[in-house]
Order: C-alpha cells, then sequence, then structure tokens
C-alpha cells in the first residue's frame, strides 16, 4: 500500500539494494522492507474479534483455530519476505523516446532459486510497472514506463520491486537503484519550417537528371532520353541533340545549422530542429545538423537520425 | 496497489469461492433454524447458477430487499437479532448475501473473512475432533483463495495453491500451539449474551414420573471419572447431583429461598476417604456431580449444606475437577427448620397410604424397622422395574403404589420418600447417577444419562441421613450394571447390560473403549484446557517458577522462534543454487588461478581457455578439455549426466603445477 510507506524525510535513510558492474542489482535480505497491508490489518482485527468471541465462549477450539489464523499471519511475513529474496533486476534496452512520451524501461528479473516466486511487480514512486510470477530458475521482462518532460539522458530513478504475495496479508518492497538510462530527444515543434534560403545547398555532383522539378542544365543526348527533354532550340542552332536536365531532391542537401534558426532559446531551437530532422527523414533528405560545438555531417537513414536525434538530446547549450 | 487488484475475478476462482461457502455453511444446517438454511441454499444455488447464467446476477438495487427479508427472517426465528444463535444466522446470511456481489478480487477476501468467524462460531455448537478437521480443511480452502488472487498468471494446476497453503497452515500450526498453551486462559466469561436455551439432555432439578426415564434413553455421555485408587465397590457408585426436599404430591423439586439452617450439618467420615477426578461435560447447569458423600470442593464451587456441588457458573464447557468423598458416613444436626421440611406432604395422600403406613407403625415404630418393612413391601408385592411404564395421570404415586405397580427409579423413590414422611420418618429424594461403565484402556469409568438415578435419604436419629434406594429392593441388578436402553416396550422389564457376547460384541465394545478414551483424552487436553491444566502443565514442563508474565515471554520467545525457523529454512532455500557444472568450472578457475593464471572477470571460458593455452602449452590438452565439456555442459542443448561426470573426473585429474622458474 502507497499510504503505508514511510515518508520522505524516513526515505533517506533507507536501505536500498544498488547497482553491481553491470548495471544490475540483487535483491538481499536485509533490504527487504514489510509491513501489513490494508487486508492484513483488516485480518488482524477480525482474529482479535474471534479471540475475543472464544475467550467469552470459553471456545477452546475457537483458540486453536484463531491461533492458527495468527500463525499464518505471522508466518505470511516471512514467506512474503522471502518471495522477493534473492531476485536479481537487470536493466535490457531502452528505446530512445521524445520528451512528453513516456520512456519505457525494460527490467529483467530473474528467480534464480528453486522456489516459484508470485506477483512481482515493479513500481517507481507512484507509477505501476507490470507484474508477473517467475519460475524457478527463470527470467522476465517487465516494462516499467516512466513519463518525460526534458530532452536529455533519464537515468532510471529509485525504483522499487513489490509482492504482496503470498495471501495479500503483508506488503514487501525492495528499493533498488538500477544503472541504465533512456535518452530523451527534444519534443518536436508543432510547426515551422527550415530556413531555405541558407539552408539548402546544391549539390556539387547531384544526381544529375534523376529529378523532375528544377531545371539543372543540359548534358548530350543518350539513348532513352524523353525526346520531350530535347532542347529543341539548341538542335535547330546546330549545336546537337542534347537533353534538359531536371534536378530533383536528392540533389539537394539540407543542412540544418544551429545559427540560422530565429533568434529562440535553446530548448525551442532543438524543437525547432527536431522537427526538421523527422520532416527530412520523413522526406527521404539527405540532411545534416549542425549545433554550436557538434557538426553532423549530411546523411540519411534510420541510424543517421538517430544520431542527429541523440545529438540534440545531449546538447549541452549554445557557448 | 497492484495493477491486477481491480481485476474481476475468474469464474473458476468464483466457483471455488463459492462452493467453499457452501462448506463451511454445511455443518450450521443442524443448528439453525429451518428457514434460514434454506434461505442460505436458495442463496447460494442463485450464486452458483448466475455463474452460469450471468443475467441471474443480482444488481445491487436488489441485494436490499434481499437483504432486509433475511434480517426479518431471522428475527422471526429467533424473536432476535443479539445472543450466540441469532448471531450466528445473521453470521451465516452475511456470507451468502456477501457472495451474492462478489466481482473483484477485493471481495474475495472480505467474504473469506467472514467465512473464517463462521468456521470459529462452529465449536460454540459442537467440539468434536472430526469437525475440527473438516474446518480446518476448510479453512486451509479458504486461505487457498487468498493466494489464488495473488498470483498473476493462473495456477497451472488447480490445487497448487492449495497444496502450498497446506504447507504454510502446518508451518504455522508450531505457532498455534504455542499460543493455545500458553495464552491465559480466564475462569469467567468476559460478558454475558444470556444463555440460550438449547436441547441439553441431563437432569433437571424437578423430577416428575417420567423425566428420568425418558433420560434413560440417551447414551450421552454425562461425566467421566477416574479413580485415584482402587475403586469402592460398584454398589456404592451413586454419584450425587440434587437433593429433592419438597413435593406437590406430583413432583419433586427444591423451593428456592429456603431458611438455611443455623448449623452446617457435619460429615463424620466412617470410612478410607475415596480421591477420584471428573470430566464433566457441560450440561449448562450449576450442578457437579460428587461421589456419595463429598467433603471437599474446588475452586469456583461450593458444597453446599446438604453436601452438593454448586458451581459458580454454569458449565457451558467441559470442565474437570478433583473430588474426595466418604462412602461410609454420618452426618449430623438436623435443625427443625429442615425437620419440618422433610416432613412436609404434598397433595394426594390417600387413606390407603395411611393404612399402610399405620399398620407398618403398629408393628414397630423404630424408624429403621420402618424403612426395612417398606423396602420389604417393595420387594414382596409383584412389582416390575421397567423403563416404559403407564402414563399415570391423577395421582402418580397413588396408582404406582397399589394399582399398576410398574414403575422406575423416581417411581420407587417419591412413593417410597412420601410413605416415609407419612409414617414421621425425615426423608427427601435425591437425584444423579449410578454406576459406571470402565473402560480398561483409559481406566476410567463413563457415566451415561441412561445411569441417572433417583434414590431417598431418610433421617435415622442416631445416624443422621442414611441412603436408601428403593429401587434396589426390586431391581438389585440395576445397582450393579447398567440399563440397556432402547429395548422392551410398554411395561416390559428392565434389560440390563451384562458380560459380554460373541467376539464381534466384544470386538466392538473394544472399539468404543478405544474411541471413548480418545475423546477423553481430547476433552481433557484440548476442550478441557484451563487454567488449572495451563498451570499444571507448565509446572510439568519446568515453567511452574515463572508467573503469567514470564509465560507471556516465553510465548514470545518461542513464536519468534519458529518463525525465525521458517526464516532460516526459507532464505536457505531461495538462495542462489550453483548447479554442480558451474561449482566443477569454478574449481577448475581456482586452480589455474593457484599457479598465476586467473581468469579475468570479464573474460569467457574460450577466451580464457585460448590464452592459457597459449601461456601454458603443457596443460592445453586438459584445459581444452574442460572447457569444451564446460560450455557443453554450460550452453549444450540438455545437461546430461554422462558429461558432467567427465568434468568432474578431468576437474578431478586437474592438478596443474606453477612453473618454476628455471623452465
Amino acid at each position: 500500500m502507497i499510504s503505508l510507506a514511510p515518508p520522505d524525510w524516513l526515505l533517506r535513510f533507507r536501505r536500498r539494494a544498488r547497482a553491481d558492474g553491470k548495471g544490475g542489482v540483487v535483491i538481499r535480505p536485509r533490504s527487504i522492507y514489510i509491513l501489513p497491508t490494508r487486508q492484513g490489518m483488516l485480518l488482524a482485527l477480525v482474529l482479535l474479534l474471534m479471540l475475543a468471541g472464544s475467550i467469552n465462549y470459553g471456545s477452546n477450539l475457537g483458540h486453536l483455530v484463531t491461533f492458527l489464523l495468527g500463525g499464518i499471519w505471522l508466518s505470511t511475513i516471512i514467506h512474503t519476505w522471502r518471495n522477493l529474496l534473492g531476485l536479481t533486476l537487470q536493466p535490457g534496452q531502452t528505446a530512445p523516446v521524445f520528451a512528453g512520451q513516456s520512456a519505457l524501461f525494460q527490467i529483467q528479473i530473474t528467480n534464480p532459486s528453486s522456489l516459484s516466486r508470485f506477483g512481482i511487480s515493479l513500481k517507481q514512486k507512484n507509477l505501476q510497472g507490470e507484474a508477473t510470477d517467475l519460475p524457478p530458475n527463470e527470467r522476465r521482462l517487465l516494462h516499467l514506463s516512466i513519463p518525460t518532460e526534458h530532452r536529455g539522458v533519464l537515468n532510471l530513478p529509485q525504483i522499487s520491486i513489490h509482492t504482496v504475495y503470498p495471501f495479500g496479508l503483508f506488503h514487501a518492497w525492495s528499493y533498488a537503484e538500477l544503472d541504465t538510462h533512456c535518452l530523451v530527444y527534444p519534443q518536436p515543434a508543432t510547426s515551422g519550417s527550415p530556413p531555405v534560403e541558407a539552408s539548402y545547398t546544391r549539390s556539387d555532383d547531384g544526381d544529375r537528371g534523376v529529378g523532375a522539378d528544377d531545371f539543372v542544365g543540359l548534358r548530350s543526348y543518350r539513348q532513352g532520353d524523353s525526346p520531350r527533354h530535347i532542347d529543341w532550340k539548341a538542335f535547330a542552332r546546330q549545336r546537337g541533340l542534347l537533353s534538359k536536365q531536371f534536378g530533383g531532391d536528392r540533389t539537394e542537401r539540407l543542412q540544418l545549422d544551429w545559427d540560422l534558426l530565429p533568434p529562440l532559446d535553446t530548448e525551442q531551437r532543438l524543437s525547432l530542429l527536431c522537427r526538421f530532422i523527422l520532416h527530412a527523414e520523413g522526406e527521404s533528405l539527405s540532411y545534416g545538423l549542425r549545433l554550436p560545438g557538434v557538426t553532423i555531417d549530411p546523411g540519411q537513414g534510420e541510424h543517421h537520425k538517430q544520431l542527429c536525434l541523440a545529438a540534440l538530446a545531449t546538447f549541452e547549450g549554445s557557448a | 496497489m497492484r495493477a491486477t487488484t481491480d481485476q474481476t475475478l475468474t469464474p473458476g476462482l468464483q466457483l471455488q469461492l463459492y462452493l467453499l461457502t457452501g462448506l463451511v455453511l454445511l455443518p450450521h444446517v443442524i443448528h439453525l433454524p429451518l428457514p434460514v438454511s434454506l434461505f442460505l441454499f436458495a442463496t447460494l444455488s442463485w450464486r452458483l447458477a448466475s455463474l452460469r447464467l450471468p443475467r441471474l446476477q443480482p444488481g445491487r438495487w436488489l441485494l436490499i430487499p434481499v437483504t432486509l427479508v433475511a434480517v426479518f427472517l431471522i428475527y422471526s426465528q429467533h424473536q432476535t437479532l443479539l445472543g450466540r444463535d441469532a448471531g450466528v444466522s445473521l453470521l451465516s446470511v452475511m456470507l451468502v448475501l456477501k457472495t451474492l456481489e462478489v466481482r473483484k478480487r477485493r471481495d474475495l477476501t472480505v467474504t473469506v473473512f467472514i467465512a473464517y468467524f463462521v468456521i470459529v462460531t462452529q465449536f460454540l455448537f459442537d467440539q468434536s475432533f472430526l469437525l475440527l478437521i473438516y474446518l480446518l480443511l476448510v479453512l486451509i480452502g479458504h486461505t487457498a483463495l487468498l493466494m489464488a488472487i495473488q498470483q498473476v498468471t493462473p495456477p497451472q494446476r488447480l490445487f497448487d495453491p492449495y497444496r502450498k497453503t497446506f504447507w504454510i497452515a502446518l508451518q504455522a500450526l508450531p505457532i498455534a500451539l504455542i499460543l493455545f498453551v500458553l495464552f491465559p486462559r480466564l475462569t469467567h466469561p468476559l460478558w454475558h449474551f444470556g444463555y440460550d436455551a438449547s436441547a441439553v439432555t441431563g437432569l433437571s432439578d424437578r423430577v416428575s414420573p417420567g423425566t428420568i426415564s425418558q433420560l434413560i434413553q440417551s447414551s450421552e455421555t454425562a461425566f467421566r471419572v477416574s479413580f485415584k485408587q482402587t475403586p469402592p465397590p460398584r454398589e456404592d457408585w451413586y454419584w450425587r447431583a440434587l437433593v429433592l426436599w419438597d413435593t406437590d404430591g406430583r413432583s419433586w423439586f427444591t423451593r428456592k429461598n429456603q431458611p438455611l439452617s443455623a448449623t452446617t450439618p457435619r460429615l463424620v467420615p466412617l470410612s478410607q476417604a475415596v480421591e477420584y477426578k471428573i470430566f464433566l461435560e457441560p450440561h449448562r447447569q450449576h450442578w457437579l456431580y460428587a461421589l456419595d458423600l463429598p467433603a471437599i470442593t474446588h475452586s469456583g464451587a461450593e458444597l453446599t449444606p446438604d453436601f452438593l456441588l454448586h458451581a459458580q457458573s454454569r458449565v457451558t464447557r467441559p470442565i474437570q475437577y478433583e473430588g474426595l468423598s466418604f462412602t461410609e458416613y454420618r452426618i449430623q444436626d438436623l435443625s427443625p427448620a429442615h425437620r419440618t421440611r422433610a416432613l412436609a406432604l404434598g397433595e394426594g395422600v390417600t387413606d390407603r397410604q395411611r393404612r399402610l403406613v399405620h399398620e407398618w407403625q403398629a408393628d414397630n415404630a423404630d424408624a429403621e424397622r420402618i424403612v426395612e418393612r417398606a423396602l420389604d413391601y417393595f420387594h414382596r408385592n409383584p412389582f416390575v422395574y421397567t423403563l416404559n411404564p403407564p402414563a399415570y395421570r391423577d395421582n402418580p404415586i397413588e396408582q404406582f403404589l397399589f394399582e399398576s405397580r410398574e414403575g422406575f427409579c423416581e417411581h420407587y423413590a417419591s412413593a417410597f420418600t412420601q410413605l416415609m414422611r407419612l409414617a414421621g420418618v425425615p426423608a427427601r429424594m435425591v437425584v444423579g447417577f449410578q454406576g459406571g461403565e470402565y473402560n480398561r484402556l483409559g481406566d476410567y469409568y463413563t457415566i451415561r444419562n441412561y445411569d441417572a438415578h433417583a434414590w431417598s435419604e431418610v433421617w435415622f436419629e442416631q445416624r443422621g441421613w442414611v441412603r436408601i434406594d428403593p429401587t434396589a429392593a426390586v431391581a438389585p441388578e440395576r445397582v450393579r450394571n447398567s440399563i440397556q436402553p432402547g429395548v422392551g416396550g410398554i411395561g416390559d422389564p428392565v434389560r440390563f447390560l451384562q458380560g459380554q457376547g460373541g467376539l464381534i460384541q466384544s470386538a466392538l465394545n473394544d472399539l468404543g473403549m478405544l474411541l471413548d478414551t480418545a475423546e477423553v483424552n481430547w476433552r481433557e487436553w484440548v476442550l478441557g484446557f484451563n487454567r488449572d491444566q495451563q498451570f499444571s502443565l507448565l509446572r510439568g514442563l519446568g515453567f511452574g517458577f515463572w508467573r503469567s508474565g514470564g509465560w507471556s515471554i516465553l510465548a514470545v520467545v518461542l513464536v519468534v522462534s519458529v518463525l525465525g525457523l521458517i526464516g532460516l529454512r526459507l532464505w536457505l532455500k531461495a538462495r542462489l543454487k550453483l548447479s554442480p557444472t558451474i561449482r566443477l568450472y569454478r574449481r577448475f578457475c581456482h586452480r589455474m588461478a593457484a599457479i598465476g593464471l586467473p581468469r579475468a572477470p570479464q573474460e569467457g571460458p574460450l577466451d580464457f581457455s585460448i590464452r592459457s593455452c597459449r601461456l601454458r602449452p603443457d596443460l592445453a590438452p586438459q584445459i581444452r578439455a574442460i572447457t569444451r565439456l564446460y560450455i557443453g555442459l554450460r550452453y549444450g542443448p540438455r545437461e546430461t549426466r554422462p558429461q558432467r561426470l567427465a568434468l568432474a573426473e578431468q576437474v578431478r585429474r586437474f592438478r596443474p603445477r606453477r612453473l618454476s622458474r628455471a623452465e
């Protein structure tokens, strides 16, 4: 129960499982906290009533049954504790997200023992993660989604692993600090287009003749050229058969330059750049990125996009 | 707190819950009024039906009228909503009504908690061992449902949660026993809800013709007794419960608020003291049984001037107490008030009775002679000792004495007492039990309802109150044997349990004794476990020097130790267990490290093998073999035993030496 968790000032003293060299943690015996759940308290109350009734009617069997349930109640503490004991948490791959989206952390929980574990769930503060059961010597991948607000590197905050198994009477949890992070790209700006004049540079040796939009120049006729592209005027001037060349999109490269952006603040500029990158990638343009201190040569493709977005995400600030 | 908490219950879990609800209510059906039982059955059937046909599922608006009907039903049956019986009805109804609104996991938890409470109420009605076992199983079933809802994926096998809960309950059993033994017991209830009328068969404090002969039909155990020494002869086994001074000519009773005699009658023992222990079944009365005539009492009871044991509170649970009696005695002092009382006559004294008594008095006016004549009268005339005497309507004593002459002990005792009073001999009636059946397995005697008996006491000036059993004059076997109940019709002579029949009969007797012995121990150590036994048990265990505060500490220490043991066991099981393969490889790495070739933390087995083979070509075949086996075992499709044995053999033989500097 969240409400039963200790207050924040106390949490500074809490024990937690810290990441080992590989970023994972092992839940050790003394790092597990246990408190009764609301249902556990309710049962305790029911048991007190049962005991009072048994005393009053002098029912020894009533005593016995009440004490048996009391014994189960008590030993549940240990069973709940045991349900977390020795589990290991390993961070998995986390796909980058845009600010405002939720970072989906993958955490692998391994049960290295021969005892089954049940009802294991992850939580970060009040954010509920997935729950799972873990048969002996098995591992499961759980997802914990954490909303992001700002671009940058989101280190996985301290998470907790929870269980109320076996009977929901006690709640055991342990804090774990996993060494993993999620790259948060800037949120793409909703509007704006690249400053056209300077950002489009003509390709020095672009794929001539591939495009169809703009007239680029003439070249000698080749077999197969469309008759409609033949420069008949030139032919009339006895200059031979020449074909008109039209340049396409790919003949141009988009250089996304920090300095050419309108004078906005850093985050807004990064948002704009993010939008341009996504747009350029969507239009299959070749694009490069220039930030203060960072230059990425023009390129294209998913990997290139990730590279550029990562540069935006980790951008430290203009000089 | 879990994402799964709000999930609705699967139909499978619901079915299990409702079936278990039925099982927990089943034993209550005998105690609950029939309409309430029918209501429970109907509601639960409704719930089960709605599992198959979801449109039958009651909405919340329907629950209110159903609840009102249920409360009305209980009130009309019990005329109250308080007290034990109405409370149990209410709780049972609450349980089935709760099942009607079960939708989520939380509802299941609440239902299970109510069921726990219902389980405990069962023991107010029946405390048999079998019921306990049954209810413990039902309890484990309910607890298993709590476990089933905590699993994220449904259990692979239906009975997995039941099995696991059974083991957890078994681990909790020592804690339950420790608390059971050490938890302080009160001698008095915390509060009274009033006593519920319940049909407990037993003696009553008003004896009319037919009172005791009805009781005779029951073979329920009244109490058990074990003698500390050799028991007195059977003829002396008169177990005293009540003295009845007053009569209206038909019934015998003792009027309340009679003036107490100024002097307490004195008991002069004339025989050895008989010491015994009585295990009394609850009879919801104040009186306690004692061998004629008790001389001492125990805490919680007093010895009345009539030499009866009177408990301070009604006996509502099995109790046990020590007794000390003298079978031969003399009681002195009869106050004038009591003498008057012991001579008072009820209605219905006839001339025929007077003539009979005058005849005796004319012969010899001595009280002892008159008693002899009276007994002789019963003996000589054709009196029949029968369980089923005719119904005497107008004047029972007159009709019994002169007309049908068929009667049971209460007829003989009341007629005899009346005749004595008529003759001027102070007399009173005593009711209790006579006899007892020996259980040689447990070395004790069982006194059952059919051993109930009534006799008389007359006052002789020289000897005080003397017990006279007129029934013995007619049927002397009565005081030597028990009655065989349920045999014979109206007017038939009573048949007695005598000797043993065939082999089967004796085997059945033995089995009966065994069961009775088990029951005695059950009663003595579980049901009757009280403050006294707690003290004597703890003294016997060597904790006598501690006060109850010390015992609380002891209880806490023991419970914590049990929890510690459970925890230790689970901790050992939950620890990382390295497979034998990994252990063997670790040993290999350890030996490599010993010759100066430690494996780097990030180094895979193959890399390590290549590096070490280059550094130590002399060990290469062995290192390669071990690495090959290890990789095969660890990452191969399956571990096979021959492979592991081969690896074990290789590692065992692998004893590398450090290269000397010269080489």
